[in-house]
């Protein structure tokens, strides 16, 4: 199927989403609560272009539209510029701390609105891309709680998680970097709880934390890992390279 | 009830009502909070461990729905409506008046766990604004005169 995004002639395969075509094709569209591990967030609203199919236009989220038949995608439309700016300045307000979303603003020419009240600095925009992750990992140690103006991302009732392996997946899927992750020196903090790190047999660099590792190893059966991420790799690789004798 | 209080043998009655199924999470916790007023711990943790779900999946759900709430209600609810039609003929007056007489502003127990108010949205009876409801029962035109009467009368009688 070919469709056209922004007057550029685009291959895609059915039922795929406009994004991904966008983004093999090396056109730009900016987003926030995608990430490929884990799609169909498609919460903040930042990815919305506008779709033409046969003489209708519609504003569409990139990041979950999938194309069924062949259309016009516009990116950069003046309606799309016009509501784009508006969702940005509701995250800012949302989120004035982030500066990813910031920079989003200043990049799209995002006006100041004055009427937009920031209540407090944190970088948080409520995609829930964070609990999702940590879902899908089987841990679910943190969720959405409340709603409207007091929604938030915690763990129950707001103590240090007894689920939570210290993995700290969701501080890596965040777009805007709002989950405090504190790594000292034998251990890392994350949601209030403190789990011992352990240190990579060959580097010495802390390869994980001691419960997560432990999860991982259970999973694959396995003993307990005694090397750091990268240094698994490169063994790994020089295996392989004295087997094929490169 | 506390939930010091609360045991198992409470709990584990509402949740064998439901087959082992992660869809019924919400009809179980409706049925807690209508036994104990509100979800306890113990509850929503019993309930994770039925369900082989986690618990922040059930928390979410628990603090989402204003039908339910994890610290006790009130054995009678005061909800009165600030909608439109009420705010303007003196909800405002109503909920002031209610802080006189039983000494609690919205989301707030009494000290002896009678009373608990909550405020909602438009109930469907503009004409009979200010409309206030306890217990699913409807007063209508409310003037604040009227509330130590109402309340008097629902103290110490049964809960519906
Ligand atoms: S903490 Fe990050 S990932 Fe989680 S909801 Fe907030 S912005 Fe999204
Ligand atoms: S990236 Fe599409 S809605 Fe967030
Ligand atoms: S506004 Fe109170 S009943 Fe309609």
């Amino acid at each position: 199927m070919l469709i056209k995004i922004d007057g550029k002639e685009c291959g895609c395969k059915h039922g795929e989403f406009i994004l991904e075509v966008a983004k093999r094709n090396g056109i730009e569209i900016p987003n926030l609560c995608h990430h490929e591990g884990l799609p169909g967030q498609g919460c903040c609203r930042v990815c919305i272009v506008e779709v033409e199919i046969n003489g209708w236009r519609n504003i569409v989220t990139a990041c979950v539209y999938p194309l069924e038949r062949e259309c016009e995608v516009f990116t950069n439309s003046p309606r799309v510029i016009k509501q784009r700016a508006m969702v940005l300045a509701l995250l800012h307000s949302l989120a004035p701390g982030s500066s990813e979303v910031s920079e989003l603003c200043e990049k799209y020419n995002v006006p100041s609105y004055r009427r937009f009240v920031k209540k407090n600095d944190t970088k948080c925009i409520l995609c829930g891309l964070c609990a999702k992750a940590c879902e899908s990992l089987g841990t679910g140690a943190i969720s959405t709680v409340n709603r409207g103006t007091g929604k938030a991302v915690t763990t129950p009732y707001g103590e240090p998680s007894y689920e939570c392996v210290g993995c700290a997946s969701c501080a890596k899927v965040c777009p805007t970097g709002a989950i405090m992750v504190e790594e000292g020196a034998g251990s890392r903090k994350i949601w209030g709880k403190k789990i011992p790190l352990l240190k990579c047999k060959k580097c010495g660099e802390p390869a994980g934390t001691y419960m997560e590792l432990r999860r991982a190893a259970e999973k694959l059966g396995e003993g307990m890992p005694e090397l750091c991420e990268a240094c698994r790799k490169k063994e790994i690789a020089e295996k392989l390279a004295s087997i094929y004798g490169y | 009830m506390p939930e010091q209080n609360i045991t198992y043998e409470d709990i584990t009655p509402l949740l064998l009502k439901y087959p082992k199924d992660q869809r019924h999470a919400l009809a179980i916790m409706q049925d807690m909070q209508r036994h104990f007023n509100y979800i306890p711990r113990k509850g929503l943790e019993a309930l994770a461990d039925y369900l082989g779900c986690h618990i922040s999946g059930l928390y979410s759900m628990a603090t989402f729905y204003k039908s339910l709430s994890l610290k006790p209600k009130g054995r009678h609810i005061i909800k009165v409506c600030d909608g439109t039609a009420c705010h303007i003929r003196g909800a405002v007056n109503l909920v002031s008046g209610i802080e006189r007489v039983l000494g609690i502003s919205a989301d707030e127990v009494t000290g002896d766990g009678e009373f608990s108010l909550e405020l909602v949205n438009c109930l469907g009876s503009c004409a009979l604004a200010p409309v206030m409801v306890v217990d699913d029962e409807y007063y209508g035109k409310v003037t604040t005169d009227r509330l130590p009467e109402i309340f008097d009368a629902l103290r110490g009688e049964a809960r519906p």
